[in-house]
């Protein structure tokens, strides 16, 4: 009995790890799953290529069996017999390769692929040969606006971080946030640090707010934006600095302008004391004739005298 | 007996002013220093839109509530018009430009540690455009005193501070935001503001050259306290008319504000929706902004050159001419703009429009201090900034009322253009029959000095309207003598 069991506990580990292999042979970028599990809502695409290449994009949200059509219209050789082939993200698909006939003036070819996950998204590429090549790039919604800029903040005060669904685009489910940690992307949770982190999320809009900002809180931020299909991420970049960093500007324009405005009023003075001294008498009477405004403008040119009003 | 205050003038020409101005030497320090006043008055509350989205985004605040602060600094900073006009007749334009400065540059860096949009409006808005009205006015005003013959020159050259200043704070803040964000921005930007300060110590109060002894002998009758209160009864009663509403009674006061409530009306809501126009019509976003820094640059070599222009001894004496024809032109150039499709003639209506535009603010105070005379223009300015305030808040969102309800922007254009051209033709009809009025009552007090002797207290009984037509007169004249002197 006991050498049954043994003989039945190995068979039952050895179609374990057959499984499991077989779950990450399907699982590798080469194979495209070609049966459908579970009945998905199906989508076709064609696209028909005059010239030497075209690339066509296309947002998805649910999980889909989309084929894939490729007709071209071929070049001056219209060799009777050519090889086509289906290429993911620049390598190609195993078993993909076929021999297309030109027929009724053109050279077709079509594939289904499914569509399930993140995984499945990315660059479709049916090759004619090697001279023709039409791409489908498959892609979740893309978040449009992407600030290129950082969001300087400081030390202390909050910072809000928005992203936006364009409104031309489906809604996505929800948004997650996500920061840069220095090796990968760590989601936000706002219940382990309620007080730091508010995440307001409004269909198409989302904010993060830091509170209590430190220069630790620095760095890349991820908004994703989560759609059955899978997430798409933008990123903006966050600078915390200290308040010294503009006041050292600020501080040398205020000395600047002490320095020019003192030595304006010095030159004044020198220069009206020297008048002074050349000749006195004459200017006396002059002071009936200046315009009631500028009398007591100043303190610089005291030297002559003035009539307070 | 001349003293300007006391708003009995002599019949001798010259003593309208009281002095011969400079008219150079430390004059074209004081036009510098005015043009850095002036420069950051006009483009401060403009350049502060680069602001506007960051603000927007940290305050939670909506679009139009945070373009407020700009308005309420514009409107503000004319609306103080008067206020600083008194206190520019009592100090002199020094202290109070710069205290202007140091008001703006705390307003500015106040600001900065701002959390609500209420303490923005009131720190930028309110003391921000209190301090740049009191920069505007002293500015204007001590040009007026430096300079009578070279006045059309030295106004251009400070007048031209607004495009300068424009086209150097645009890229400036524009660095300082993605370096400092919005809050150090603000705060180096005040920094930058109390440079104003340093424009205020250039600002040094006039002093009459030594050679000017013809009128000596008549001042030693006066006593020295007579003069004294003098002096302090009639500022006590001028200070007491902040709005001095007898200006009204000026013929050519009346027509100048006209005609330039008219201009101001129509003249800021092109600029506005220029942008939004150019991409409508199918231009790609960083050439529509393009088109402004464009019309900048024009306006910056045109309003000097304005100024040339006008100084030239064809244009001097027909200035208010000059200046109906300059609003006509910018009229017009948005009259043609609608017919305009294509993009490389969207560049040359920029071109033409910040022509225009150069050519009217250059003239736009040389003109009221031409009609007014150096005395009167400081409170006459006042009141003029204090009116133009309305028709300057009102223009743009009539102007985009027009665009929301025809969906086109074809009827702006139309509006404003229609309006300016009717200021400028308003203008020039009306000064035709103003002079010819005044070339007829100089003939009739001609005829009346020739029978009876004219003292003190006779002139004082007089109607105002003789009195500024001899102040008319007297500044025209002097305007004449001193050219002549200066040839």
């Amino acid at each position: 009995m006991s050498a049954s069991w043994k003989q039945l506990s190995s068979q039952i580990l050895l179609l374990l790890i057959s499984c499991r292999h077989i779950n990450t042979k399907t699982s590798s970028p080469t194979q495209p799953p070609l049966a459908p599990i579970t009945p998905l809502k199906t989508d076709v695409r064609s696209i028909v290529l005059k010239g030497e290449s075209h690339t066509e994009k296309m947002e998805l949200v649910n999980p889909v069996n989309l084929t894939l059509e490729c007709t071209w219209t071929g070049n001056q050789n219209k060799l009777p017999n050519i090889t086509g082939y289906w290429r993911k993200d620049g390598e190609e698909i195993q078993n993909s390769r076929l021999s297309v006939q030109f027929h009724n003036g053109q050279y077709n070819i079509q594939q289904v692929f499914s569509i399930v996950s993140e995984e499945n998204l990315g660059n479709y590429s049916c090759v004619f040969g090697n001279e023709a090549k039409i791409s489908f790039i498959l892609e979740a919604p893309q978040i449009g606006e992407e600030r290129d800029k950082p969001i300087i903040s400081y030390v202390g005060d909050s910072a809000v971080i928005t992203c936006k669904m364009d409104d031309a685009k489906p809604m996505p489910n929800t948004w997650n946030w996500y920061r840069y940690n220095g090796t990968e992307k760590e989601q936000i949770f706002v219940a382990a640090e309620p007080h730091h982190y508010e995440i307001i999320n409004k269909e198409r809009k989302t904010r993060l707010v830091v509170h209590n900002l430190t220069e630790a809180d620095s760095g890349l931020y991820y908004c994703g934006a989560v759609y059955a299909i899978g997430t798409t991420m933008s990123h903006v970049e966050l600078k915390v600095i200290t308040f010294m960093e503009p006041l050292k500007p600020f501080i040398t324009i205020v000395v600047e302008v002490v320095v020019l405005v003192a030595a304006i009023l010095l030159y004044e003075r020198s220069q009206s004391k020297k008048k002074a001294t050349a000749g006195d008498g004459t200017t006396a009477d002059q002071k009936n004739m200046l315009p009631q405004g500028d009398d007591n403008a100043t303190e610089g040119s005291s030297s002559m005298r003035q009539r307070k009003v | 007996m001349f003293f300007p205050l006391n708003r009995i003038m002599s019949p001798a020409p010259k003593d309208v002013l009281g002095y011969k101005p400079p008219d150079g030497g430390w004059g074209w320090m004081v036009v510098f220093g005015a043009h850095i006043s002036i420069g950051f008055a006009y483009s401060t509350p403009k350049a502060l839109s680069i602001f506007f989205k960051e603000i927007q985004m940290d305050l939670g605040a909506s679009y139009s509530e945070i373009a407020w602060i700009s308005s309420i600094m514009l409107a503000v900073m004319y609306a103080g018009g008067p206020v600083s006009s008194v206190l520019v007749t009592r100090f002199g334009s020094r202290p109070i430009v710069m205290t202007g400065g140091l008001m703006c540059g705390v307003s500015m860096a106040t600001a900065s540690f701002g959390s609500s949009i209420i303490y923005l409006y009131f720190c930028i808005g309110i003391i921000g455009g209190c301090g740049l009205s009191l920069n505007l006015n002293a500015s204007l005003t001590i040009i007026s005193k430096y300079f009578l013959v070279k006045r059309p020159l030295a106004n251009g050259l400070a007048m031209a501070g607004s495009p300068v200043f424009l086209c150097f704070l645009a890229p400036v803040n524009q660095y300082l935001l993605a370096r400092f964000g919005w809050r150090g921005s603000l705060l180096i930007l005040g920094g930058m503001m109390l440079n104003c300060c340093v424009a205020g110590a250039l600002m040094r109060p006039v002093t009459p050259p030594d050679k000017w002894t013809a009128f000596a002998p008549q001042t030693k009758v006066e006593q020295p306290n007579e003069h004294n209160t003098k002096i302090k009864r009639n500022f006590g009663r001028n200070a007491k008319k902040f709005l001095d509403l007898s200006f009204f009674k000026d013929r050519g006061f009346v027509i100048y504000l006209i005609g330039n409530v008219m201009f101001i009306f129509g003249a800021y809501a092109p600029i506005v929706f220029l942008s939004a126009y150019a991409i409508n019509q199918g231009v790609e976003k960083y050439s529509a902004a393009y088109l402004l820094s464009i019309m900048g640059f024009v306006d910056m070599f045109i309003r000097p050159a304005t100024g040339l222009i006008a100084n030239s001894k064809w244009i001097r004496p027909r200035i208010q001419y000059f200046f109906s024809f300059a609003m006509v032109f910018n009229g017009t150039c948005h009259l043609l703009c609608p017919l305009i499709k294509s993009y490389a003639f969207l560049v040359v209506y920029a071109a033409f429009f910040g022509i225009g535009f150069g050519m009217v603010f250059a003239l736009i105070f040389e003109c009221l201090m031409d009609l007014m005379g150096s005395q009167r223009f400081p409170s006459a300015v006042g009141l003029v900034t204090i009116v133009e305030c309305f028709p300057m808040l009102l223009g743009p969102p009539a102007a985009g009322l027009l665009v929301d309800v025809f969906g086109d922007y074809k009827y702006l254009f139309f509006m404003c253009g229609s309006v300016i051209v009717t200021g400028g033709l308003f203008l020039f009809v009306m000064n035709i029959y103003n002079y010819h009025m005044l070339d007829k009552e100089k003939a009739a007090k001609n005829n009346e000095q020739g029978q009876k002797d004219t003292e003190n207290q006779d002139q004082a009984k007089t109607s105002e309207v003789e009195m500024e037509q001899t102040e008319r007169n007297g500044a025209q004249q002097d305007v004449e003598n001193a050219e002549t002197v200066e040839i």
